[in-house]
């Protein structure tokens, strides 16, 4: 296809804003010298854990939100991926170490932030943190007896408060961090608030009916189209609804659900929990665009966590609870098809979980935190069955705990 | 022999340069321009510019006995700055290194222009990272959308549908001249 005008002028004005420059600032030395600052923050990255023994007092429930792609690594182009038919043990011990994690941690005892080997310390304990305007924005506790009340808060760069609303749900991080929101409840009724992350459009507001803070309201991901879906809780039956909020401000509620999962903002499907068994659950991919009609369904797994591009979604195990899930498999999607199983190597007399709070860090990896033989482990998982161990040997923690958490999920279970 | 920070130090001594020192020293001798245009439509000023490049030169340096191809190394050092520039983290990180230490813009912007480049050329800074690198390896580099695929670590389609939406947002944000009623879209 021939370039269109628009195209021929934005080729001309890119041509012309660089073609100018003759700059070569820098000499070998230079670089050496960059890259022996990158060395060290690739070891201090690795031997940081090692030399921590950290405890901890946080119960699992943590979050990660929003997306980092893997920066110290190029990215391959992605073949389809294989079915792998074996189990894949993860065994974060003999697991090999694989390249550093640029996906930013929360050192929950050190109250820190811990991205790309360097370290800042934080001003106050936060569950969630992302990149916002020219700082941050993160969930922290409102009261720290009380760690279900969260409230959000706008930063500086140097996490200043610029600004907070409270009570709050968590945030809802689309997948290239551009676009976030969060539901706040103002004494009358929930609110949900979206905003572009740098600031270039109006905030958006979306009043919901008059009801009290019981019934909570979160933001579970977007959609297509400059739409967000929402859960809303029942505080009678405890039942979460899904309800798709319209770039108008329009609301459409999806068919009835237990619990809603998650969403991908690429194909319009959703998750939710439609059963609860006793000893396990059912879960329906739904299609937001027709309505919710349901795509297919499975009482094999809890079905969270769409891949960046739509094509995989996470299973965890059909008992789904804050403790974590002893497997993971990812599945098609589109199907429901198995892809890849994993399952976490260690005795199932002691808690082996891998925490449901996740990151995709690419279309065809995902990053975990488990927990096993009271240890706790980042691990890196590939659709092809590939198993690394990232960030260091693993902190010792205490029963239901974590040490370290993503700061950014795209996982976040409600 | 690998790089290791020993190794890295006592190469730092003038006349000694390795083989591994010498053949890159003619690489970024022999591309350091043009890859420093690059970055600078990538991160949108010098500071940014200089940053990516020679964190990406770094990272070259530290893989240069790995990389068998010597062809693909344009690509390899574009990769990084494009995956480095999306980094949301890393670029909040920078802000906040920047805030605390004040890191000054180095140099003025020696270009020219017309006018109509550089209206359209701001308007490309606002794209979020994604479209931005699309656009910049489109239009500038040149490549295929399968190359851009390649680099970027996304399918043809996702190039497609960024560079897609990233025109759409020229439109709507770029002056009445480039729409398609005034530009001769239509006529095609």
């Amino acid at each position: 296809m021939s370039p269109t005008p628009l195209e021929d002028q934005v080729h001309d004005a890119l041509h012309r804003t660089a073609d100018p420059l003759q700059r070569a600032p820098f000499t070998v030395s230079d670089v050496r010298t960059r890259a022996r600052r990158i060395q060290r923050r690739r070891a201090a990255v690795a031997g940081a854990a090692v030399a921590a023994v950290l405890a901890i007092a946080i119960p699992v429930g943590a979050s990660m939100v929003g997306p980092t792609p893997r920066s110290e690594v190029p990215p391959v182009t992605q073949p389809p991926a294989p079915r792998i038919t074996e189990t894949v043990r993860i065994d974060p011990l003999s697991a090999p170490v694989g390249g550093a994690l640029s996906l930013p941690l929360i050192d929950v005892d050190e109250q820190s932030l811990v991205v790309d080997g360097e370290t800042a310390e934080l001003p106050r304990r936060y569950d969630q943190l992302t990149p916002y305007s020219d700082g941050w924005i993160g969930i922290t506790f409102v009261d720290p007896e009380d760690e279900g009340a969260v409230g959000v808060q706008v930063l500086g760069p140097d996490f200043e408060v610029l600004d907070e609303a409270a009570p709050t749900s968590h945030l809802a991080v689309s997948t290239d961090g551009s676009r976030i929101a969060w539901a706040e409840h103002d004494g009358e009724r929930w609110t949900v608030v979206e905003r572009d992350r740098d600031g270039t459009r109006e905030e958006r507001r979306t009043s919901l009916p008059p009801g009290s803070a019981d019934a909570r309201v979160r933001p579970v991901g977007f959609l297509p189209g400059d739409a967000l879906l929402v859960g809303t809780t029942d505080p009678a039956t405890g039942r979460e609804s899904a309800l798709v909020v319209g770039p108008d401000g329009s609301t459409s509620p999806l068919p009835a659900s237990l619990r809603v999962g998650s969403s991908s903002e690429v194909t319009g499907l959703v998750s939710v929990q439609t059963r609860f068994t006793g000893d396990g659950s059912c879960w329906q991919v739904r299609d937001a665009g027709t309505g919710g009609t349901e795509v297919w369904r499975t009482c094999d797994y809890s079905v969270l966590g769409f891949s960046p591009d739509g094509r995989h979604v996470l299973g965890f195990t059909d008992y789904l609870t804050a403790g974590g899930s002893p497997t993971l498999a990812v599945l098609d999607a589109a199907t429901g098809e198995r892809v890849v199983d994993f399952e976490v190597a260690g005795a199932r007399t002691g808690v082996v979980a891998i925490n449901p709070e996740v990151a995709w860090e690419d279309d065809g990896t995902v990053v975990a935190t488990l927990v096993t033989g009271e240890r706790q482990y980042v691990v890196r998982l590939g659709l092809d069955g590939t198993v690394e161990r990232v960030g260091g040997e693993g902190l010792d923690v205490a029963p239901g705990a974590v040490a370290l958490k993503l700061a950014a999920p795209g996982v976040r279970p409600g | 022999m690998s790089a290791t920070l020993v190794d890295m130090g006592a190469q730092d001594r003038p006349g000694d340069l390795s083989d591994k020192d010498a053949d890159f020293s003619a690489y970024m001798s022999a591309r350091q321009p043009a890859l420093y245009r690059t970055a600078y439509l990538l991160a949108g000023d010098h500071a940014g510019a200089e940053d990516l490049l020679q964190t990406a030169f770094a990272k070259l340096y530290l893989s240069w006995d790995r990389i068998r191809d010597r062809e693909a190394l344009d690509g390899y050092v574009r990769r990084i700055m494009v995956n480095e520039n999306s980094s949301l983290w890393r670029r909040a990180w920078k802000r906040r290194e920047h805030a605390t230490d004040t890191m000054p813009e180095t140099g003025a912007l020696d270009t020219y222009d017309d006018g109509m480049g550089g209206v359209l050329w701001s308007f490309v800074q606002t794209l979020p990272p994604k479209q931005r690198s699309v656009v910049v390896l489109r239009y500038y580099e040149q490549l295929s959308e399968a190359e851009i695929a390649d680099v970027l670590g996304i399918s043809v389609g996702t190039v497609k549908s960024q560079a897609s939406r990233a025109l759409a947002a020229l439109r709507a944000r770029a002056p009445h001249s480039l729409h398609p009623h005034a530009s001769g879209d239509d006529a095609r």
